[in-house]
């Protein structure tokens, strides 16, 4: 507990403990070595100097010649306080040309440390996460649940108040993008903001988890973290049919899987007994990485470099490490051994698969679109379990066991008869084929060192004897109980998505390099909330952060706040952050009434501009889709790895080449450009001034607010209602003047203006509605 | 002391400006919202404006760079590694220690592949008796401007991987390329423009796609801007038909007016920046739409670069099975050439073309050495000299580098495709040797460095790593390639890679 007390000290921009406190190892000192010292002095013996290890208290206050580097309680006699406050430059630690340089607090820290007795301790993500039920704070009111007592009595300790709740429409926008990536329908608002009852927050955040664009958002999440992409990469980048894992996850996230199904169906659902179609559907996942088919590569090579890839991707998925350091040395942070880097290769490097031309082996499997097709039967079994639900034991309940086990077989039946597109799988080799695995020296493929078996690293929990030496064992060592970091990864990862910042900053990161994490209990509390109460559900963690009164605080800040704490570290406000690069698009096109909220299938090809894709050898053109196709949602537009969506890159977007952890927000003027003029930003602008014709009966000030509330679903102010209308006339004015280019506007590329229109009115409303569309407001989640 | 130490002087002037004043409104609007901990990662980057000019790390020779990559990777030995020993060994078949424990990429080293001597024909130009090529007489003109490295490697000899590995510093995917590590490090000179931009010609984009010009593990902001040949030459630059700019104007001013509204209501400095974004747009149309322009330069301009505004590239056009086929007079490179030096002349930091058609196996004839090198050579031939004469004229030579060359070298040896010889001759990829040359700001140009052996195999003397080569890049540009970095997971994550292998080769330089 004291611990945290000063952490909560040490984090303060307020208050920098000084003066003889204890000093907390894991987040004081240890970065500090870390950062400064270890990496001639850790855990790389190639490149460790003087023999001397720094992050191991054995070796560092061991007797050496002259003084030991450490002596506890004696900073005087420790030789490495000696070289960091020596004034030779020949002695003095860190040399100069590391780059590295210790200040003078730093090296009075230092001091103390090693006078207060240098005691060591693990690094925190390596030690398993500790429930405190909740903590003590002085305003009994504020909080909604155990969360919350986590924020606030660090608020109060700074003397800091939460925000009041913001508004109903400010949070309705805000759950519905964090909940469903999609902007909240006037009728859902309306609702809202009218119920009156207590539950009614409650009420809403229920329905948002059940929509089907719950599992939209979410995948969306994921897709980057798998690197999801519609072709195999590389020179010739050939397209790759993978989708119906998308749609697999879609429905995963829907159904709530729990996240350690979730987990082992992917790594290793190919292994489980009596696998079925969607659990080998699931292995997909680590089919994502990359192919190359350029003439002449060694498919060796490419095999190797893939099966790295999963190494390195699901390290950072649940252990939130930087495996990839080991495979050219051991790691100089963190303690995995290049052999132990290995040893997890030789999990991931028994499937069949082997950078071939067709991503062979491929399998025929219906996914969540092809069962889609067949409604009327899902509604039967439906209806079926509902039933069962309420029967009794007896005939009756019999009766409908047999009736859904029928219907299920009618379905699989149907389904297996449509044409299933083969799609790339996870597959073990026979036992007598597996390969051997060797250490690759500097990761070179042509360069085998020793031959190393399938294991963990020494450093996390051991492998459970019960468990199958194989992926499916190693799946279900990373959903262990005993293993630290999956569950406090993932609920940092979720926090991440709808705070804009991880609890962890470095969510790809929980090494001893990463960031520490500004309210550790509340991460442990969280990830055992997750892992233990909720048994792995996504949804009810969802549901236990949205309902926390430190989700629902207003995002409004005041000139100090700001200067306290810019970057909301202390969470005295809501979160208020720019909005993902698909969601800026789907909220566009359904604010105009455009968006097709049609889920699954295959990609589809919105417009792009021409001239995008230009790859080489590799003839498979852009055909732009038709009909409703035109507007899905952007999670279903077709991913190219050479040649991303440009307007989806200029946001921040990947290419899907490797694993994407987060995407940095960045501002530029290409990407406002992109939502200026972009085609599909220009269609769902006249779509939208169709709207305001349509619907809004009276004149320009009526009909400008009818734009601002469908736009940005809140009551609109006077003023801006003016500017408005002030831009209206000017350009109204401009358009009867010109009409063609009021033709233009108004249609190009939307389509002829409907009967009873005017065009000049239309293409007013158009240049309006383009800058509702690019308001910060709207833009922005706040 | 020549323009670009000028500046850097300048720049240190100029940085204690903006510190005291703060960003100017443009660099507001790109500023990147990164979080404490990317900040920390960024160093000591101004929070506000990722793009402002930054104070070089050391006085740098040269302030901006045009970097001409021909996609495919040309042949040295027909272009400038001239090997009259090779001549005597066409036809003969290829002994066995070049064959033996070697990998390649399309070569049959059982089907007994014969040596191939030089296509064409040398003669020595410039003070140091620089080899070049007939198929290039106007770059010949300029050879004393060149430093010709003949003895440069990689470890990649296939197309994506040894392009990313130039470029980004890394063989597989997700790295930053050295466009967006030099704006990183130096920011950008006009705000109204973007700082790294990509020129494509030939008909095709290279073969590692668009992740040579991306930002990688870096802010999205970093990353290159293409210009296009058709359509908007940067994407989404022209308003909505229909719009003028006097709309335009007016759009934005509404838009600033309303923002303004949400930002007293909500007081987040987001907004702030959010306005001058949407402002920033506007400049950019316009200048942007101006620079790239090259129907504004004169006739005499033109004709000296081959230029011709408004020209569709019969690479887009013409093609033989999935290959581009340009004609001799494409002006798709001549284009991107001239207005390479109006980016530069603008204040654009990087400037990056790619030229595809260089890969030249002798399988089709898009890929004949014969017969379709001579047209490829003479699309670059003209173009290239004449930058190199207009940026001198100018007086920018001596603050711009220039760089050319492909991804790898090509085989002493003809490709024996599928095991035979067919109607057209070509050579293998080859990762051991292949020349590349360094022009203009800082660089000693009319002379050689490294040599090959006999027969273009192996380089004899001064053997030059792609790793050197970014490593000089930087430090011509004045930064420290070993300091350029980002800490990501305790790794100091830099173009150069993990290793202090890469050398500044002092050597190349003035």
């Amino acid at each position: 507990m004291k611990k945290f007390v000063l952490v909560m000290f040490f984090l303060s921009s307020a208050a920098l403990a000084r003066g003889e406190q204890e000093i907390s190892f894991a987040h004081q000192i240890r970065p500090l070595l870390s950062r400064n010292c270890l990496a001639c002095h850790g855990p790389d013996q190639k490149k460790r100097k003087a023999k001397l290890r720094l992050d191991i208290r054995e070796e560092a206050i061991a007797t050496r010649e002259g003084d030991p580097a450490i002596l506890p309680g004696n900073s005087f006699k420790s030789a490495m306080y000696a070289r960091i406050t020596s004034s030779d430059p020949d002695e003095r630690m860190p040399p100069v040309d590391s780059g590295h340089k210790l200040n003078t607090d730093e090296i009075d820290l230092l001091r103390q440390w090693i006078d207060g007795g240098a005691q060591y301790e693990g690094h925190w993500a390596f030690t398993k996460p500790e429930r405190t039920e909740s903590l003590l704070v002085r305003d009994k009111a504020w909080p909604q649940n155990g969360l919350d007592t986590f924020v606030l009595s660090r608020l109060e300790a700074e003397n800091l108040r939460p925000a009041q709740e913001a508004d109903r429409y400010t949070l309705i926008r805000r759950l519905s993008f964090d909940l469903t990536g999609l902007p909240p329908s006037a009728e859902l608002i309306a609702k809202f903001v009218n119920d009156k009852s207590p539950e009614a927050y409650g009420k809403l955040v229920d329905e948002l988890l059940a929509s089907p664009h719950y599992g939209e958002r979410w995948a969306r999440v994921w897709m980057d973290l798998a690197r999801y992409a519609d072709t195999q990469g590389y020179e010739k980048d050939r397209t790759r049919t993978v989708w119906p894992w998308r749609d697999w996850l879609i429905k995963a996230f829907n159904d709530d899987m729990p996240y350690d199904q979730f987990t082992i169906e992917q790594l290793a659902g190919d292994l489980l007994p009596n696998a079925n179609s969607q659990q080998i559907l699931a292995t997909v996942f680590h089919r994502n990485t990359m192919t190359n088919t350029e003439g002449g590569t060694d498919d060796e090579e490419f095999r190797v470099a893939a099966v790295k890839d999963r190494v390195d991707t699901t390290g950072v998925i649940w252990l939130g490490l930087s495996l990839g350091c080991a495979k050219c040395h051991s790691h100089k942070y963190d303690p995995i051994s290049q052999m132990e880097y290995y040893r997890l290769f030789a999990f991931f490097n028994q499937s069949a698969d082997a950078d071939r031309f067709g991503d062979e082996p491929v399998q025929a499997l219906p996914s969540p679109f092809h069962y889609r097709q067949h409604v009327d039967i899902l509604e039967k079994i439906s209806i079926a379990q509902k039933k069962l639900k309420l029967s009794g034991p007896g005939a009756g309940h019999e009766a409908i066991t047999k009736e859904i086990a029928g219907l299920k077989s009618q379905l699989n039946e149907k389904v297996h008869k449509m044409k299933l597109a083969a799609v790339p799988v996870m597959q073990e080799l026979p036992e007598k084929s597996h390969r051997r695995t060797r250490i690759l020296n500097k990761g070179d493929y042509l360069n085998p060192g020793d031959e190393v078996e399938a294991g963990v690293p020494e450093s996390l929990h051991p492998m459970d004897g019960s468990f199958a030496v194989n992926r499916l064992g190693m799946a279900r060592w990373l959903m262990d109980r005993e293993n630290p970091l999956t569950a406090r990864v993932m609920v940092n990862r979720i926090w991440s998505r709808m705070f804009g910042a991880g609890l962890v900053e470095t969510e790809e990161d929980f090494g001893t390099q990463g960031a520490l994490p500004s309210h550790p209990q509340l991460l442990d509390w969280l990830a055992i909330e997750f892992a233990i109460t909720h048994r792995w559900s996504m949804k009810k963690l969802c549901r236990t952060i949205v309902m926390s009164a430190t989700y629902r605080q207003s995002s409004q800040l005041s000139p100090e706040l700001l200067k306290r704490d810019p970057l909301n570290r202390l969470l005295a406000r809501g979160a208020r952050f720019r909005l993902e690069a698909e969601m800026i698009r789907d909220q566009a096109l359904a604010v105009s009434g455009l968006l097709s909220r049609k889920v699954y299938g295959p990609p589809v090809m919105p417009p792009q501009p021409e001239g995008i894709w230009k790859t080489v050898y590799n003839s498979v053109k852009w055909v732009t889709s038709k009909g409703e196709d035109r507007y899905r949602r952007g999670l279903y537009t077709f991913a190219k790895r050479t040649s991303a969506y440009p307007s989806f890159l200029l946001l921040d977007a990947g290419s899907g080449e490797v694993c994407l952890p987060r995407r940095i927000r960045t501002n530029t003027a290409t990407a406002a450009l992109a939502a200026l003029n972009d085609p599909v930003h220009v269609e769902a602008a006249q779509a939208l001034a169709r709207r305001v014709l349509l619907e809004a009966n009276g004149d320009a000030p009526v009909r400008a607010a009818f734009a601002m509330r469908i736009v940005t679903g809140r009551p609109q102010k006077q003023a801006e209602t003016e500017h408005l209308v002030q831009l209206f006339k000017a350009q109204l004015a401009h358009y009867l003047g010109h009409k063609e280019k009021a033709v233009a506007m108004a249609t190009v590329p939307l389509g002829a203006v409907p009967e009873n229109m005017d065009t000049a009115q239309l293409a007013a409303w158009t240049v309006v509605a383009s800058v509702l569309l690019n308001l910060d407001e709207i833009l922005t989640k706040g | 002391m020549n323009n670009a130490q000028k500046q850097y002087l300048q720049a240190v002037t100029r940085r204690h400006f903006l510190a005291r004043c703060g960003t100017g409104v443009g660099g507001m609007a790109l500023s990147t919202m990164l979080s404490g901990q990317q900040l920390q990662a960024a160093g000591d980057h101004a929070a506000l404006n990722p793009l402002a000019p930054r104070r070089p790390h050391i006085a740098p020779r040269a302030k901006n760079i045009i970097y001409l990559h021909m996609a495919g990777s040309p042949t040295q030995l027909e272009l400038f590694d001239f090997k009259p020993a090779l001549k005597k060994h066409d036809g003969k078949p290829c002994s066995k220690e070049y064959l033996d424990g070697k990998r390649f990429a399309f070569i049959h080293p059982q089907a007994n592949p014969v040596m191939m001597g030089p296509l064409f024909d040398f003669k020595q130009h410039g003070q140091a008796g620089t080899w070049i090529s007939e198929l290039l007489p106007n770059i010949a003109t300029v050879t004393d401007e060149l430093c010709v490295i003949r003895s440069m490697f990689t470890t990649q000899f296939n197309h994506s991987p040894a392009q990313l590995l130039l470029h980004t510093g890394d063989p597989r995917f997700g790295s930053p390329s050295m466009g967006s590590w030099i704006t990183y490090g130096l920011g950008s000179e006009n705000e109204n423009l973007p700082g790294f931009m990509v020129l494509a010609s030939g008909g095709r984009t290279p073969s590692a796609g668009k992740s040579i010009w991306g930002s990688g593990y870096l802010p999205s902001v970093y990353q290159g801007t293409q210009c296009r040949n058709t359509g908007d030459p940067i994407l989404y630059l022209s308003n909505p038909k229909g719009l003028d700019s006097t709309s335009r104007r007016r759009q934005l001013d509404a838009l600033r007016d309303l923002n303004e509204i949400q930002h007293r209501a909500v007081g987040d400095p987001e907004t702030i920046s959010r306005i001058a974004q949407y402002e920033l747009t506007f400049r950019m149309q316009t200048e942007a739409a101006e620079v790239m322009d090259i129907s504004r330069e004169s006739k005499g301009i033109l004709e000296m670069y081959g230029a011709m505004p408004g020209v569709k590239s019969t690479a887009d056009t013409k093609s033989v099975g999935d290959k581009p086929l340009a004609a001799a007079d494409d002006p798709g490179f001549a284009n991107n050439c001239l207005l390479a030096r109006r980016l530069v002349e603008s204040g654009v930091r990087f400037v990056q073309l790619y030229d595809w058609g260089w890969d030249h196996h002798g399988s089709s004839q898009p890929e004949d050495m014969k017969s379709h090198l001579p047209v490829k050579a003479r699309q670059i031939d003209r173009p290239i000299a004449a930058l190199i004469r207009d940026l001198k004229q100018r007086g920018l030579l001596d603050e711009t580098l220039i760089v050319w060359g492909g991804e790898f070298g090509r085989t002493p040896m003809r490709e024996n495709r599928g095991g035979r010889y067919g109607k057209f001759v070509g050579r293998d990829h080859h990762p051991f040797a292949f020349t590349m040359w360094m022009a203009g700001g800082g660089i000693r140009g009319g002379q050689n460095f490294g040599t090959t052996d006999e027969i273009g195999y192996y380089p004899a003397e001064n053997p030059v790593s792609v790793r050197d080569l970014q490593a000089t890049i930087l430090h011509s540009l004045g930064l420290d390639p070993y300091r350029l970095g980002v800490m990501r997971s305790g790794l100091n994550s830099r173009l150069i890679g993990p290793t202090n292998e890469g050398k500044v080769r002092s050597e190349i330089l003035a």
